[in-house]
């Protein structure tokens, strides 16, 4: 070191930029009265199944819902989404492997939060990177199938510590592959003590009626009158 | 793999910090890597050079210190007088 060197102290958070955008996200989401949910897991662990489910039964109850879709590649989930006649926009990420805030902030141009009760967005397949960004939703949920073995938690800390619930998918194939319910239950109150973990199929329905009354249940809907502010 | 894009925010980051320090350059940069923040040490390191490349970063070091939890912050710059 030179005399001319020194060091200086920053404090200065590397996705400020990111973190900024979110949470000028979530304030809108808030002020627009729209409950966002992310959807992260590992591809192929039925984020889009489970989705379309929830769609479905949330539109036959009433509520309006919409969905962003993120994907390397291809349109195809925004396609099977909107089977369910909801507003669905994909977002092609290109080569990046996560959504960011300003992705999200960009595919709602055109839209109005006000209209919506209910914003999906579901992330790239990907237990590693989308755990660093927040997308300024109000809960995040981690999907982990029941094929992908019970250890998920063990080995992906990281998205299962930035995600509010864990949703065990294509529970109509537990017996088939002698998935060990308890274990994965040890294992996610390993990584995140006291996260809630429900256990759904989306093909048999079995746990979806009871997981869209618990994201009613979080908005509030049907929702008292706002007070003016 | 999204340590390059992380590699390019810190070296943004570090970029803007050192706009306060006149005529210096920055020679190293120190960043707090958290167990938690989903970002490998090794791989960030890999994609370093090339993210400074072309940038007032360029030739600059990276400096990481492990940390617990989700730590992903520039802690501190070390800064050459021009």
């Amino acid at each position: 070191m030179t005399a001319s060197t020194r060091i200086v102290e920053v404090r200065r958070n590397v996705l400020k930029a990111n973190d900024e955008i979110a949470r000028e996200l979530r304030e809108r989401f808030e002020r627009a009265g729209v409950c966002v949910i992310s959807l992260v897991s590992s591809p192929g662990s039925g984020k889009t199944a489970f989705l379309e489910r929830t769609l479905t039964i949330l539109r036959d109850r009433g509520a309006r819902v919409a969905a962003l879709v993120g994907d390397l590649a291809t349109d195809n989930d925004a396609q099977r989404l909107a089977r369910s006649g909801a507003p669905v926009k994909q977002i092609v990420t290109g080569t990046t492997c996560h959504l960011d805030a300003s992705m999200v902030r960009n595919a709602l141009e055109g839209w109005e939060p006000e209209s919506f009760d209910f914003l999906f967005i579901e992330n790239v397949g990907n237990l590693v990177c989308p755990a660093s960004y927040d997308l300024g939703e109000r809960a995040r949920l981690v999907l982990l199938s029941v094929t992908e073995g019970e250890d998920k938690p063990l080995k992906y800390p990281s998205i299962f510590n930035s995600a509010d619930v864990a949703v065990i998918t294509k529970a109509d194939l537990a017996e088939a592959v002698a998935f060990d319910t308890a274990a994965v239950l040890r294992n996610v109150e390993t990584v995140r003590p006291g996260m809630e973990v429900r256990l759904v199929s989306a093909r048999s329905g079995e746990g979806m009626e009871a997981m869209a009354g618990w994201l009613l249940a979080i908005t509030g809907i049907p929702k008292p009158s706002a007070p003016a502010l | 793999m999204h340590e390059l894009s992380i590699a390019m925010s810190i070296a943004d980051a570090a970029a803007e910090e050192a706009l306060r320090y006149d005529g210096t350059r920055v020679s190293a940069v120190f960043l707090r890597l958290g167990d938690l923040s989903g970002v490998v040490k090794d791989a960030l390191l890999f994609s370093w050079e090339a993210s400074c490349e072309g940038t007032p970063l360029a030739g600059a070091r990276l400096v990481i210190e492990e940390t617990r939890g989700k730590d992903l912050q520039v802690s501190g710059l070390e800064i050459e007088d021009l």
